[in-house]
């Protein structure tokens, strides 16, 4: 009997996943509001996504007629997924995407936006200036960078309070090259046995010179050296400063300023510095990181910009969106992303969500979260980092950041590949075979593992052997083609 | 449900006589259709899961855009596979690939054997069980977590062989991740430690099942243990063994894409050894997300295997026809 009831509650079981599972979804223009979707990734809590976007929605319906679905993915799984909403089998319409859209353009999953932007965008256009191109190929607009920090330089990240602690301000001061930070790496080493003086910015997943003071084009098979004043496209890896980067990174881990175990790396400095495990690293530098990284790693932190100490305008953006090629509400997305870019209040909601509900206002005039409430505790917030400059400042933010950054952006000295977008697509055999190289070398190397003296010839002879002179060569007739215009 | 289909139409060697039971398709289908009925859900599965998407193996010979879709995107031919031989790297990883598999099933089978053999010689049931399960945990752990436990093992400042075995012997530390040379040991090790219990209970369970009547006469007429397992257990897995060994030379172009990816920890100077076609196919499409270059790489990895199981095939139904798969 008992078995009999087991099997029949397993079938009814069974029958209603199916049914479950084949719940359609419902493809909507109800009336005259045309729907659309946006994936975006995020680190904080979205329970109540459904409740802000209702507000959300109250003024796109009325403002432009387009309601939106948004939907948020942790960043690890946004990263194994990005791929698969590519290719276009996801019913989506926006798409967020973080470290370039070329794959996107490659792929054909972008949407040509060129004249819708001028037709619906013009608050973008104006606000983005010259910065724009980084979201086109060809003269054509395939994605809307958000308006983010365009100038940086490589530079030294460092923990300001074990400085002032050992007396070294006067010794940091002087630093002007790679190598004078090592007097600094000796000092703390000695004074601080418990703190690795220099460690990986973000584990091994990525490499030392990522943010180098060359322009890259778009990856590090032909790079812009002195961050582009010159239009040529030179062997990165083959220039004496290259080389003399590793000589340094191999020199500290000779002696010791670097753990052993640097190349296995997988902390990423902020949380070894939340840790007071680690003193220094390499990475990106700007106006704002001294300040962002204070707070992120609940330390002091100051910073040495390198590379002469100018920043850079490049090629490249973080973050920006595309519009897939398959949609069919073009127009709407392209009124939407205009409307968030523009529009306070729907910055405002998108960012933190509801005010009273999921945050307050401090005296500053700043965002926090209400009482009682935290990053693990709030229901909504999806954060600032896919955002614009358009919504109230969060309390952890320079008050000024705003005004800071377009300064920053409006100064900076411009890469001639500013806006120059490398296709890949007649060197792909070349790149694939690159890439594999570059895990086998370019990590050791570019963290001292690797003694650049032994190594280095043998690096450059795999990259030859694979076709980096080929891909160099259509890197250079693409630039050239591009600035003939 | 599957064997029950095929049952009837199994070919013998005198095929060529002609059977008496053999009648129309429409009558042996009247004839027996609640089997055909019982097996239908079956059928329905593998045309719906295995058949219908092999369709998308047209990716593998086109340009894959979002616009032209699975079937409309410009064909390019062979293009697709070039990047698996262009390489200098090409035969690296493919000897890797070969080696590590060709090892792995030959220890594999001698040492699932083994340990199958040991624990059905144990008397008491209850330290067969406690020993199974301690054999079979590792299977189940998550290959990052295996990871850590090698990265806790090998580490250069802080593992554990450095740390307390080499240092208070006064020996010079290993920095394990970028010596190659100890890298094949290395994975062996880890991948027999994680699989060799999964992989004995086949063989366990096929040891069971022979008939203890002959290990009494034997042990009457005075055999050795010895002389039990060569000359009556071995015997009797042969074809659990030629089973085995022709599934696994199927995958032979394969691999554990955990065990070569994340135990080493990605580290480069060691990518001489550690590099197989599915790592070196995620290296070099991870950043380019290139479909028609994976699914190339997948389909040269069906083929080779397809082609080997056909061949091994074949091969033992020269030797033992009585033992070939089909």
């Amino acid at each position: 009997m008992n078995r009999k009831i087991t099997a029949l509650v397993l079938s009814l079981l069974m029958l209603v996943s199916v049914l479950a599972s084949c719940g359609g979804k419902e493809e909507g223009v109800s009336g005259d509001v045309e729907k659309i979707k946006i994936y975006v990734p995020t680190s904080a809590k979205t329970d109540d996504m459904d409740k802000v976007m209702e507000k959300v929605n109250e003024i796109t319906r009325e403002k432009i007629g387009v309601e939106v679905e948004f939907k948020a993915f942790q960043f690890g799984q946004w990263f194994q997924q990005y791929s698969l909403f590519l290719s276009g089998t996801e019913d989506v319409d926006i798409l967020a995407n973080y470290g370039g859209y070329l794959n996107a353009v490659a792929q054909g999953a972008a949407y040509d936006l060129t004249d819708l932007i001028n037709e619906y965008g013009k608050d973008i256009v104006a606000m983005e200036g010259d910065y724009l191109k980084s979201g086109q190929v060809d003269g054509h607009q395939y994605a809307i960078p958000i308006y983010a920090s365009y100038a940086w330089n490589m530079g030294l990240l460092y923990r300001r309070d074990v400085v002032e602690e050992l007396g070294l301000e006067d010794m940091v001061a002087n630093v002007k090259n790679l190598e004078d930070w090592g007097a600094v790496l000796d000092a703390v080493k000695a004074a601080k046995p418990e703190m690795t003086p220099f460690v990986s910015n973000s584990g091994s997943t990525a490499y030392t010179f990522q943010y180098g003071s060359w322009d890259d084009l778009g990856n590090n098979y032909g790079v812009l050296m002195d961050g582009g004043k010159t239009s040529e496209v030179v062997n990165l890896f083959a220039t004496d400063e290259y080389k003399h980067l590793c000589e340094v990174m191999h020199d500290w881990y000779v002696k010791g300023y670097s753990s052993k175990d640097i190349q296995t790396q997988t902390d990423s400095f902020t949380v070894l510095t939340q840790n007071d495990a680690a003193f220094s690293t390499l990475g990106q530098t700007d106006f704002n990181t001294p300040f962002y990284q204070t707070t992120s790693c609940g330390k002091p932190i100051d910073i040495v910009m390198l590379g002469g100490g100018v920043p850079v305008a490049r090629t490249y953006n973080n973050v920006t969106f595309t519009v897939m090629s398959n949609t069919k509400h073009a127009e709407a997305c392209m009124k939407f992303l205009n409307l968030w870019f523009s529009d306070v209040d729907v910055g405002n909601l998108i960012s933190y969500g509801i005010e009273g509900e999921h945050y307050v206002l401090n005296a500053d005039g700043m965002g926090e979260y209400p009482e009682g409430q935290d990053a693990n505790s709030c229901a909504y917030h999806l954060g600032t980092s896919i955002s614009n400059t358009n919504r109230i400042r969060w309390c952890t933010e320079d008050p000024d950041y705003a005004e800071k950054l377009i300064e920053s952006n409006n100064n900076a000295q411009k890469s001639a590949g500013l806006g120059f977008a490398f296709d890949p697509s007649p060197v792909t055999n070349e790149i694939t075979a690159l890439d594999n190289i570059c895990t086998r070398y370019q990590t050791g190397l570019e963290c001292g593992s690797m003694d650049p003296a032994v190594e280095l010839p043998n690096f450059l002879k795999a990259l030859e052997d694979a076709g980096i002179d080929k891909v160099i060569a259509e890197k250079q007739a693409q630039l050239d083609k591009f600035l003939g215009k | 449900m599957t064997t029950a289909t095929k049952t009837p139409v199994k070919p013998g060697k005198p095929a060529k006589v002609k059977n008496p039971n053999k009648k129309s398709l429409g009558r042996r289908l009247l004839k027996c259709w609640p089997f055909y009925i019982m097996a239908l859900p079956a059928i329905v599965y593998f045309i719906i899961n295995n058949y219908i998407p092999m369709s998308g193996l047209i990716l593998a010979f086109e340009h894959y855009t979002v616009s032209g879709g699975i079937f409309g995107s410009k064909k390019v031919g062979l293009d697709n596979f070039k990047f698996l031989f262009s390489s200098p790297d090409a035969w690296i990883m493919m000897r890797n690939t070969l080696l590590y598999n060709v090892a792995f099933i030959i220890l594999g089978t001698v040492l699932s054997i083994l340990t199958a053999y040991l624990l059905h010689e144990l008397k008491s049931n209850m330290s067969r069980k406690v020993y199974q399960t301690v054999i079979l945990f590792p299977g189940l752990l998550s290959v990052i977590i295996v990871s850590y436990l090698a990265n806790a093992l090998l580490a250069g400042d802080t593992g554990f062989i450095n740390m307390h075995i080499l240092r208070p012997l006064g020996l010079e530390p290993i920095s394990f991740y970028s010596e190659k040379k100890w890298w094949p040991f290395i994975l062996t090790f880890v991948h027999f430690w994680q699989m060799t219990g999964t992989n004995c209970i086949l063989y366990l369970a096929n040891m069971s099942a022979i008939d203890p009547g002959l290990y009494e006469a034997a042990s009457l007429d005075g055999a050795s243990r010895w002389k039990c397992l060569t000359k009556i257990t071995v015997p009797c897995l042969i074809p659990t063994i030629i089973t085995m060994t022709i599934l696994q030379v199927g995958k032979i172009f394969n691999s554990d894409f955990g065990l070569f990816y994340q135990v080493p920890m990605n580290s480069g100077a060691i990518l001489d050894v550690t590099q197989t076609i599915d790592t070196y196919v995620y290296r070099g499409l991870m950043n380019t997300a290139n479909m028609g270059m994976s699914a190339a790489a997948c389909f040269y990895q069906s083929i080779v295997g397809f082609c080997l199981v056909m061949i091994t095939n074949a091969i033992v139904r020269r030797v033992s026809s009585e033992n070939a798969m089909f």
